[in-house]
């Protein structure tokens, strides 16, 4: 045992230690939940795989689920490792979905051409969107956490209004099922698996964690990147541009959101849909602080996240266990990664010690 | 003989580190008692043992002959321990009163708060030990030394008879040392006991009744100032002959590298912290500014680096005007710079030691590629600063809060000094850091100096300042006044100006 602390060094030691723990609280405390609606938590759990990975069908409407998660959780992730507190994800995520709905219905393009032409578009929007948030923080020193959180209110009822204006409907008509007329299919992104939502979204996703990982490890950017976020004060001494630094990373996640948006529309909708996401941007932030903000635990947790979306439909379906005990489960788990277990302990020893 | 503290066999380890092994102390009722040591000596943890922030491994600690455990600080205090902090631990922003009761508030009824009865107990304390402290002043509004006064006050409010003081003159000018030790034997007169730590050895033996002398966490001897001489101390706590001289020769220096015309710098409030400085340094030449904390010194530094806006005036470097350049780009001016605060600017805690060596160092020096990070570049360029500035660590990829304060300040030291800085700003350099090394550094500067760096000194040392400049500015309520040549003037008159006198 001495052997392999010494090996890992206590910090990696206590950082397992702690998924481990939280891992087996949430899985009792899950258990509990489950058992408390009369079912078996074994069976509910059997459920949720077999839905996630049941058919072909199952497993392409998990990769589906998938990809939204790693691209918010990496839009969180990236701004979160610098120090910027970006809660934004979702409304830019909005402005992302809204932009590419627009851009693939009205544009005529070639498909190698609408294809990307309609993610940069979505991308620039997000960014557009999450420029606002930091143009006042850098200006007027408005912390950002406060402002990206009110616009996410801003970005779901403004687009949802501008859905109306395309739609040339008025507001007090039935606004059910209120989207965009659907994209051309030029613009739409192949499927990965047939007859699912499963889309080269997914490949997008999974190539831009890589990217970025490499970048925080192998270069002079991602070197600086890092060290503004732990102490910027430190940075700035050093000669980062500290500023550009928090505008670049700022418009990063908010293209990376808006990037989301554009892969729910052209992959999985075809369309814009008001107040569709249902808090997507939200998981981001919830994976982001379970990865610990590094982007290969993110793309794990990412995968698990999805895998558990997919699956509690299905095993909802399937048996009497409400969907939203997965949901309660997974922000449990965020709340047990979160506590400081290594001062905790130390806290409980010394007043054992003393006892 | 009485000894109203007695620690016997103490021992305290962190993980695989000794930093207390069997120390034994014993503190003679109503003296001052001194205990000295490097860096890492230990003497920091043991004095943290006594006032009951660290639990002893092994080892027993007696007060008043009696065995005693303690808990926390706040144990600590009701055996009557207390201890003055290096670093101040006050509210800037409440009250002196306020920080003085604070955690020990006497209530009415046991609910409500009786300042009056607290103002009237601390007066007392005031009148009594001759503390002259304005109560209901805001804390951040006062000077260092009224700060400290501040400390004791609030220590004795807790009715403590053993006062630890933690290196306490690092931060006083030479007037407001003398008011301390003052202070000290008038505490002793009325029957308090003091353990003074520190490393100033010419303090040492002023103040000191006893000294006990701590090496590599080991207790080496304890001995009367009458006994031995501070070349003797000095040789005890090092193991080896140690001058603290730097010499001096004459040198030329070159042309002028650094002009600052009429500086200013304003508060936010548009208080002038900075007045209509004006200095010029020359290459290879050591400019020491001395001067009392919070003269205007971190005003001006950071106005020099880029840190903060100068109301007016003109930055010259080598001609060129940099006045309104940001850090990154006096960086790429190969202007290098040791922060005081060496925690929250001089390093990334969170981060690996060669992550905390490469700073600056990335975008001036570079690596091959622009884009790229040269791991083996990078940890080669860290080897070379811990081997070169004996910097104790095991490796490279250590997280850096997991070294001592001492060899941090080594390497952020050492991490300006090998960058080629054609201009060198350095506060502090030596803060909190043993003799053996201090020494180590200064000569450092020296040479750096004779190979054409110009060199900025701010120190808060004068002693540093004295020993290590060929020229003295004194800063004064965001001024600069001549300070002579080295050696020029002594330093009770450098003291004077420090404090405002003897200008006219």
């Amino acid at each position: 045992m001495k052997g392999y602390i010494k090996l890992l060094g206590l910090d990696t030691v206590w950082n397992i230690l702690k998924y481990v723990f939280s891992f087996l609280a949430v899985m009792v405390i899950g258990s509990v939940l489950i058992l408390w609606q009369g079912e078996n938590p074994v069976t509910a759990m059997t459920y949720i795989l077999e839905g996630s990975f049941g058919s072909i069908r199952n497993f392409g409407n998990t990769l589906r689920w998938i990809t939204p998660c790693i691209l918010t959780g990496i839009a969180a992730t990236v701004a979160f490792k610098s120090g910027v507190m970006n809660l934004g994800i979702e409304g830019q995520l909005y402005f992302g979905a809204y932009a590419a709905a627009l851009f693939g219905f009205y544009v005529h393009l070639p498909r190698f051409l609408h294809v990307p032409s309609c993610l940069l578009a979505a991308g620039i929007a997000g960014m557009a969107f999450a420029l606002i948030p930091a143009l006042m923080k850098l200006f007027f020193n408005v912390n950002e956490m406060i402002t990206t959180l009110m616009l996410n209110y801003i970005a779901v009822l403004l687009t949802e209004y501008f859905t109306y204006i395309v739609m040339g409907i008025s507001a007090a008509g039935d606004s059910l099922a209120l989207s965009t007329p659907p994209i051309q299919d030029t613009a739409r992104l192949t499927n990965l698996v047939v007859k699912t939502n499963a889309s080269t979204g997914f490949v997008i996703a999974v190539t831009l964690v890589v990217i970025i990982f490499m970048v925080y490890r192998y270069t002079i950017v991602g070197y600086e990147l890092k060290q503004v976020g732990e102490n910027r004060r430190f940075s700035k001494v050093g000669g980062v541009n500290v500023t550009w630094t928090f505008l670049a990373i700022f418009l990063l996640s908010g293209f990376l959101a808006g990037l989301c948006g554009s892969i729910e529309v052209q992959g999985t909708y075809g369309k814009f849909t008001a107040s569709f996401s249902n808090n997507l941007g939200w998981d981001g932030i919830m994976i982001a602080m379970i990865g610990n903000t590094n982007p290969l635990t993110v793309l794990v947790v990412a995968i698990v996240w999805g895998i558990l979306k997919a699956g509690s439909l299905h095993m909802e379906r399937m048996c009497d266990v409400n969907r939203l005990t997965v949901l309660l489960i997974q922000a449990l788990f965020v709340l047990f990664i979160t506590v400081d277990y290594r001062t905790l302990f130390n806290y409980f020893k010394r007043k054992g010690a003393i006892e | 003989m009485e000894y109203i503290l007695e620690l016997k066999g103490i021992t305290k380890r962190f993980g695989s580190l000794t930093a207390n092994d069997k120390i034994n102390l014993a503190v003679r009722k109503g003296t001052v008692h001194a205990v000295i040591g490097e860096n890492g000596a230990g003497k920091s943890t043991l004095m943290n043992v006594i006032s009951g922030l660290y639990r002893p491994d092994e080892g027993e600690l007696f007060v008043r002959k009696k065995k005693v455990s303690f808990r926390n600080p706040s144990d600590a205090s009701r055996a009557g321990i207390g201890m003055v902090h290096q670093e101040f631990m006050l509210f800037p922003e409440l009250t002196v009163l306020d920080n003085i009761m604070m955690g020990y508030e006497k209530r009415k009824m046991g609910l409500f708060l009786d300042k009056k009865m607290i103002r009237k107990q601390v007066e007392t304390i005031c009148e009594e030990y001759h503390f002259n402290i304005p109560l209901d002043e805001v804390v951040q509004d006062l000077s260092v030394s009224m700060l400290q006064q501040v400390e004791i006050v609030k220590i004795l409010y807790r009715g403590v008879d053993i006062i630890i003081f933690d290196e306490p003159t690092s931060v006083l000018t030479p007037q407001g040392i003398e008011g301390l030790f003052d202070a000290i034997r008038f505490l002793v007169k009325h029957g308090k006991t003091v353990l003074f730590i520190t490393h100033k050895l010419k303090e040492v033996m002023e103040i000191s009744d006893d000294i006990t002398v701590l090496k590599n966490g080991h207790y080496v001897n304890t001995v009367t100032p009458q006994q031995t001489d501070e070349h003797d101390l000095a040789t005890m706590m090092v193991g080896r002959e140690v001058l603290m001289t730097v010499r001096k020769e004459e040198k030329q220096c070159g042309e002028v590298l650094l002009e600052v015309k009429n500086l200013s710098v304003s508060d936010y409030e548009g208080r002038a912290k900075l007045d209509d400085v004006s200095f010029c340094l020359r290459k290879g030449e050591i400019l020491g500014i001395a001067g009392v904390a919070g003269s205007g010194q971190q005003e001006l530094v950071e106005s020099l680096f880029g840190l903060r806006k100068s109301s007016g005036g003109q930055v010259l470097f080598g001609g060129k005007d940099i006045t309104h350049l940001n850090c990154r780009n006096h960086r790429l001016c190969h202007i290098g710079y040791v922060p005081q605060d060496r925690i929250s600017e001089g390093i990334n805690r969170e981060a690996s030691l060669w992550e905390n060596a490469i700073m600056g160092y990335h975008i001036v020096k570079g690596f091959q590629s622009r884009y790229f990070l040269n791991r083996k570049q990078a940890v080669s360029f860290t080897e070379r600063i811990i081997e070169q500035f004996n910097v104790k660590a095991a490796s490279t990829n250590l997280k850096i809060k997991t070294l001592s304060g001492g060899n941090i300040q080594k390497l952020i030291v050492g991490r300006e000094f090998l960058q080629d800085n054609s201009l060198l700003i350095i506060e502090d350099p030596t803060r909190g850091i043993d003799i053996g090394a201090i020494e180590f550094i200064w000569k450092k500067i020296e040479s750096l100096a004779a190979a054409g760096t110009a060199i900025l000194l701010v120190s808060h040392e004068l002693n540093e300042v004295m020993e290590v400049s060929d020229r003295i500015l004194v800063m004064y309520d965001g001024q600069l006044y001549d300070g002579g040549g080295h050696g020029e003037k002594t330093e009770t008159e450098i003291g004077l100006l420090m404090t405002g006198g003897g200008i006219l």
